[in-house]
């Protein structure tokens, strides 16, 4: 039993499970550090997922899908940052209207493209981001079903690392801190806060809109409604859990990603009622929070709209 | 200049409900019979279990002269606005698709007594409701059968949308069919989720079966709407099989879908309109099972290849077996 949920598919399974989180939490993590809060990842992912789907259908080219996708995530994150940074909008109202919206979008887009409510039609196996083959299968099927992961899975790592080294190393991640921490003084210093802030928002987008775009044209191969099913709100509580860090919150899409791993396999191994399995992730999230992670501190103008003197 | 925000919800509310009771109001066509559709929250696209009930009312609305609406309910606190909106513009016919809807249309169908109501999946007892019920056990046993005879490494698996006892029909009933072919077999069996979510998660579907191929199985049954699109995905990765539900799902995947469940909806909508048409609407509970094809395995121009003739024989023996009575199968909602 014990060997059943313990074994290297699981590892590769919380990879898989972990990669769209990670990547949407780090989109959040710009935009957050910027003082923009950004609770509508779950609507730039939908965005990603199905604008991915849609574009791949037409053009049978997942890599063109996926730009079009990042494309997708930039608009919808200027939606968020017209509303937020312009017009000072309410950053929780705003960010909930933007998943709303695209609960909505989707199913209007794909009745008028297709004729369906919600739905793409599926993709050949040929047109969905294809598994990078580092490992043989037949002669090492551990290495092969470890690393032998979608694109998508390494570029994750590499945007976290890239994070980290924009954030705490370059002027501009200097000059993003600043505009969340203190607008008032990155503005005397000449630092443009609307710049900065709608930065912050766009990356969000981007990296959000590919997190949903694994999604629909890399585990899966289609679009369906709301097939985030909330792995936006997940993101964002990892970002929150993983205090505003880039490796803090790939650290927290991993765990949950494992969580959710080891759930999987537990189903129908051990002898405990699905209704608690399944609630696994969620108290092991709520516990690492509660003991582990004592304080998380946001960033100390999140929230709050840039009025210039 | 605050103003942009009222404006974006507004929309993101006009949008995301689609079918708004003024679309429901506009047609008013004489004295056609009016038939609304409340489908499940899987949405009428989702290849299954509500794209079975679309079809049985597209066809009726082709075969009479009927008035027909739809709504796709985006969340569960949707539908009841949706069915009481059809029940004031006076639809004569208002179906509600799935087990969910059942206390909700019971409380509208007693509120409008001069109104039919046709439920699926679950009954209301009232005079005026058509609860169509179906024996998914039985139709699961035929292709858990098939799934075992196909069967090469002693394991095949079971993914559920959620964990319900409707769904446990299923399970149980796959699972005495593939026992019935070989007595040794291991079922692996696993749930999408809890929450109404469970239909619409392809991306955790495809990860619960990419479990259990890696256990062992080499068919996978699924009954999980959307989500059990991900199984198909899944089965395609792996070169392994899948069995489709509800609607025929063999065309999805070819070659990598062994057969599907069907539950024939579609056949069941369609004869509820044809009495109301002919002024012949009965209420009460309908069953259909394999005795009148409400229930059934799908073979087609996809899967003929998959399955041999012999396989074939057997299984149609099983069901002469089970409509007869000489072969029971556990319905897991009655106990």
């Amino acid at each position: 039993m014990f060997r059943d949920i313990f074994n290297y598919t699981l590892i590769a399974s919380t990879i898989r499970l972990a990669t769209p989180l990670i990547l949407a939490s780090t989109g959040g993590l710009f935009s957050e550090r910027s003082g923009v809060i950004n609770i509508a990842l779950e609507g730039m992912m939908l965005a990603g997922a199905f604008t991915a789907a849609v574009v791949t259908v037409f053009t049978a080219n997942p890599w063109i899908g996926l730009l079009a996708a990042v494309v997708a995530g930039v608009l919808v994150a200027g939606i968020h940052g017209i509303a937020t940074i312009n017009f000072r909008a309410d950053q929780v109202v705003s960010g909930t209207a933007i998943n709303i919206l695209f609960l909505g979008v989707p199913a209007l887009l794909s009745g008028a493209l297709f004729a369906s409510t919600g739905a793409t039609p599926q993709l050949p196996r040929d047109q969905v981001l294809p598994d990078l083959l580092i490992f043989d299968a037949q002669s090492s099927p551990m290495l092969a079903s470890i690393f032998n992961q979608k694109p998508l899975v390494y570029f994750a790592v590499l945007v976290v690392a890239l994070s980290v080294y924009i954030l705490k190393r370059t002027r501009f991640g200097l000059r993003l801190r600043a505009v969340g921490e203190n607008p008032e003084a990155a503005d005397t210093a000449g630092v443009s806060v609307r710049g900065m802030r709608y930065s912050g928002v766009l990356i969000s987008g981007a990296l959000a809109a590919l997190g949903g775009a694994y999604l629909s044209i890399g585990q899966n191969s289609l679009f369906t409604r709301n097939m985030t099913a909330g792995r936006g709100f997940i993101a964002l509580a990892a970002l929150i859990f993983g205090k505003w860090d880039p490796i803090g919150a790939m650290l927290a899409c991993i765990l949950f990603g494992f969580a959710e791993a080891i759930s999987i396999r537990m189903q129908g191994t051990v002898d405990i009622p699905n209704q608690f399995i399944q609630m696994i992730p969620y108290i092991l999230t709520m516990v690492f929070l509660a003991g582990l992670i004592r304080r998380a501190t946001p960033p100390k103008s999140l929230g709050i709209p840039y009025v210039k003197e | 200049m605050n103003r942009i925000l009222p404006l974006l919800i507004i929309l993101a509310f006009v949008l995301s409900s689609g079918c708004t009771t003024r679309d429901i109001a506009a047609e008013s066509d004489g004295n056609k019979i009016k038939v609304g559709i409340v489908f499940d929250i899987g949405g009428k696209d989702d290849r299954s279990f509500n794209a079975a009930a679309n079809v049985g009312v597209q066809r009726a609305k082709k075969d009479f002269p009927i008035v027909l609406r739809d709504v796709e309910p985006g969340d569960p606190t949707s539908i009841e606005p949706a069915l009481r909106a059809f029940a004031q513009y006076g639809y004569n016919l208002i179906t509600g698709v799935g087990f969910a809807q059942g206390p909700i249309l019971k409380q509208v169908a007693t509120d409008y007594p001069q109104l039919h109501f046709v439920l699926i999946d679950s009954v209301a007892d009232l005079p005026n409701v058509a609860s169509l019920l179906f024996k998914e056990h039985e139709g699961s046993f035929l292709v858990g059968m098939i799934a075992a005879y196909k069967n090469k490494t002693g394991t095949i698996g079971f993914v559920g949308g959620m964990d319900i006892p409707l769904i446990h029909k299923f399970a149980t009933g796959y699972e005495e069919g593939a026992r019935y072919v070989n007595p040794k077999i291991r079922v692996l069996k696993n749930y999408v989720g809890i929450t109404d979510a469970a239909w619409n998660n392809p991306g955790k579907g495809r990860e619960l079966a990419n479990s259990q191929y890696e256990q062992g199985a080499d068919v996978i049954f699924q009954a999980a709407g959307n989500s059990g699109l991900g199984v198909f995905d899944a089965a395609e990765a792996y070169n392994k099989f899948a069995i489709g539900v509800d609607a025929n799902q063999n065309w999805v995947k070819p070659g990598h879908i062994l057969t599907s469940m069907l539950k024939r909806i579609d056949n069941a909508v369609y004869s509820v309109v044809q009495d109301e048409v002919a002024g012949k609407f009965k209420g009460g509970v309908h069953v259909y099972g394999l005795e009148n094809n409400g229930v059934d395995y799908a073979l087609d121009q996809y899967n003929r290849d998959l399955i041999p003739a012999w396989v074939i024989e057997k299984v149609d023996q099983a069901k002469r077996d089970i409509i007869e009575g000489r072969i029971k199968v556990t319905d897991a909602m009655v106990q």
